[in-house]
């Protein structure tokens, strides 16, 4: 005995274009639909990731460092301003704190990297501390440096591969030709940490001549108050207080106008898209109308043509859904690379992340929404007075 | 001075957007596989092969040319030593000189290993395969300016490939053109060798991508 889906596809592919053309447009809504949860989770997921990677969540530097950092790069570090290493005690001390870590950043000119010369930068680590805040961090070859005066570096991964460099060779600082031998290379993190090249804390003071340090990374305790931590840290003369949960919620609130956009753009592209599947399944009703008036005096209920033709519109529905969701998982990275071009600011890592639990949902989306479309149709075809439609042929 | 307590989302203004600069720059992560190309390709190719008017930046690697088996020949000839991190993946830049609509050349820059970091060693190739000028972009160390000077890099202007196989790289013993280059820095042998290997590797991955990819063509 033919079933219910059978008569509902036969029907659909009666008028194969029209069908087609249907398809096509639940097949971008839930496309972009998809893609934009997608984003909406692995944006949010992958700067969390970022931030983390920073291993602290706060970072407190002399007032003005930032810019100077920003253009250390450019000026070989001639503007840091530094902090004074009893700064960490002080900090240390306050109950929301977990754990701190001295950090130096220095900056040497090195004149023979390029044409007319360039910058190298050093990242000078408390061994004690940075490790411990940095938990995830993973060795590709070697280890930490042996103690806290160590001639020892640790490189990032592309700062080993850009510089060529293996465990046991010895790198050079400019400026100061001062050797350092590479103790480790750390696994690709795909943070700023593959480009760095880390050094002891004491080692870096003596290269650079000082005894001063430029940041503080603070890791806070587990459910401590940050603000309260964040306003005692304000309190510190001349410092400047970087809390990685401002900068996170400062870009989320950059991209929330778009998300906001491409949301409303999403939702009326599934509107458009179910105003389709409403005009294709009614037009298809009004030109059965005389089959459905022969199925009824067959005894045909009004509730078995409605779930006839509500059938048509979850085939519709479902079959577009699912090509919708794989085409976005097929150019998933294709999505990645153009949100990536348009946004102020990109975390490493999947900013559209589509697993099988959002691709689920889509499609449940998807159906309820064309299925309540697809109501009204159904409705009316179950209301085919039989006499009348019969008549209606003659 | 001091300054305002933190601030809610409410009222984020320019400055935690100005403070984003930097942490963006720290955050962002570095791209994968080390090219070598020329920093300032225009004036560089002007300087290099003097008399061109043009080029054409042509970009391959083992992956999309040969894949492992090419890499592993190319090792063979460079005496069997493997290639640090990624080899396969590493882009080779290729610079096609042109003068007017006739192409005259190339030059083409590779990646060595040298004694305190990376030696980025660039050649200029006529449509033969012979060293036209010969260019150190990168070298770290105190002797550094010895060896990108000119006196030591005219000492290359005319070698060829079947020059290195009179030389021995890795004993630095041999005769002919190559075992007549000096070394300006008695010290930084590694650094002197590392120069004499990129030269060579440079010529072979020429030759096993161009040259006699060009002698097979019908």
């Amino acid at each position: 005995m033919i079933s219910k889906f059978q008569i509902a596809t036969k029907n659909l592919l009666r008028k194969k274009s029209r069908t087609l053309l249907t398809l096509v447009g639940i097949v971008l809504s839930s496309w972009v639909l998809v893609s934009l949860l997608g984003f909406n989770r692995g944006y949010e997921k992958a700067l969390n990731r970022d931030i983390d990677n920073m291993g602290y969540q706060i970072m407190v530097m002399a007032k003005g460092c930032p810019y100077e950092a920003a253009t250390m790069m450019l000026q070989g570090g001639a503007g840091l301003r530094y902090i004074e290493e009893n700064v960490v005690k002080s900090i240390e001390t306050k109950p929301e704190v977990d754990k701190v870590t001295p950090i130096l950043m220095q900056a040497f000119f090195d004149p023979n990297k390029g044409d007319g010369g360039g910058i190298a930068g050093y990242f000078g680590i408390d061994i004690a501390t940075f490790p411990e805040m940095k938990p995830f961090l993973r060795f590709h070859k070697g280890s930490w440096f042996r103690d806290e005066a160590a001639a020892e570096a640790v490189m990032g991964y592309e700062a080993a591969e850009l510089e060529q460099r293996e465990v046991g060779d010895m790198i050079l600082v400019p400026e100061k030709n001062v050797q350092l031998r590479v103790v480790g290379i750390l696994e690709r993190t795909g943070t700023q940490d593959d480009g760095t090249i880390f050094v002891p804390l004491r080692t870096l003071q003596r290269i650079a001549g000082l005894d001063k340090i430029t940041t503080i990374g603070i890791k806070v305790k587990k459910d401590a108050d940050i603000t309260k931590l964040e306003t005692a840290l304000y309190q510190l003369p001349d410092m400047q207080v970087v809390s990685f949960s401002q900068v996170k919620m400062t870009i989320m609130k950059l991209i929330a106008t778009a998300r906001v956009m491409v949301l409303s753009i999403a939702v009326i592209a599934l509107l458009i898209a179910m105003v389709g599947v409403v005009n294709t399944v009614l037009m298809s009703v009004m030109e059965r109308k005389h089959e459905i008036g022969i199925l009824k005096t067959m005894g045909a209920m009004p509730g078995d043509i409605f779930r006839l033709v509500w059938t048509e519109t979850l085939i519709l529905c479902a079959t577009g859904g699912i090509a919708g969701i794989g085409l976005a998982l097929v150019f998933a990275r294709l999505s990645d690379l153009l949100v990536r071009r348009v946004l102020p600011y990109a975390p490493g890592g999947e900013l559209v992340a589509i697993d099988g639990r959002l691709s689920l949902l889509t499609l449940l989306i998807i159906v309820i929404v064309g299925l309540l479309s697809g109501m009204y149709p159904a409705w009316k075809a179950g209301r085919v007075r039989p006499l009348d439609s019969i008549r209606g042929e003659r | 001075m001091r300054n305002a307590a933190p601030r809610g989302l409410d009222s984020l203004g320019l400055k935690p957007l100005h403070m984003l600069l930097p942490l963006c720059a720290l955050m962002a992560p570095l791209s994968a596989a080390v090219s070598c190309e020329l920093n300032y390709p225009t004036a560089d190719v002007a300087r290099l092969f003097p008399g061109s008017t043009g080029f054409k930046t042509i970009y391959f690697s083992f992956a999309n040319r040969g894949g492992a088996p090419a890499l592993r020949k190319v090792e063979a000839r460079l005496g069997g030593f493997p290639a640090l991190y990624a080899p396969l993946d590493v882009p080779y830049v290729v610079y096609e000189i042109y003068k007017g609509n006739e192409k005259i050349g190339y030059i083409h820059g590779v990646n060595q290993k040298g004694q305190f970091g990376v030696l980025e060693v660039f050649v200029s190739l006529d449509l033969e395969g012979r060293v036209k000028a010969f260019y150190l972009q990168r070298v770290a160390g105190q002797w550094a300016n010895k060896f990108t000077a000119r006196k030591f890099g005219t000492q290359f202007v005319g070698l060829t490939l079947k020059d290195f196989a009179q030389y021995n790289l890795l004993t630095a013993k041999g005769s002919g053109k190559v075992a007549a280059i000096a070394n300006p820095v008695p010290e930084a042998v590694t650094d002197f060798l590392g120069i004499l290997r990129a030269i060579e590797k440079n010529l072979i991955l020429m030759d096993e991508f161009f040259y006699s990819a060009a002698k097979t063509k019908p």
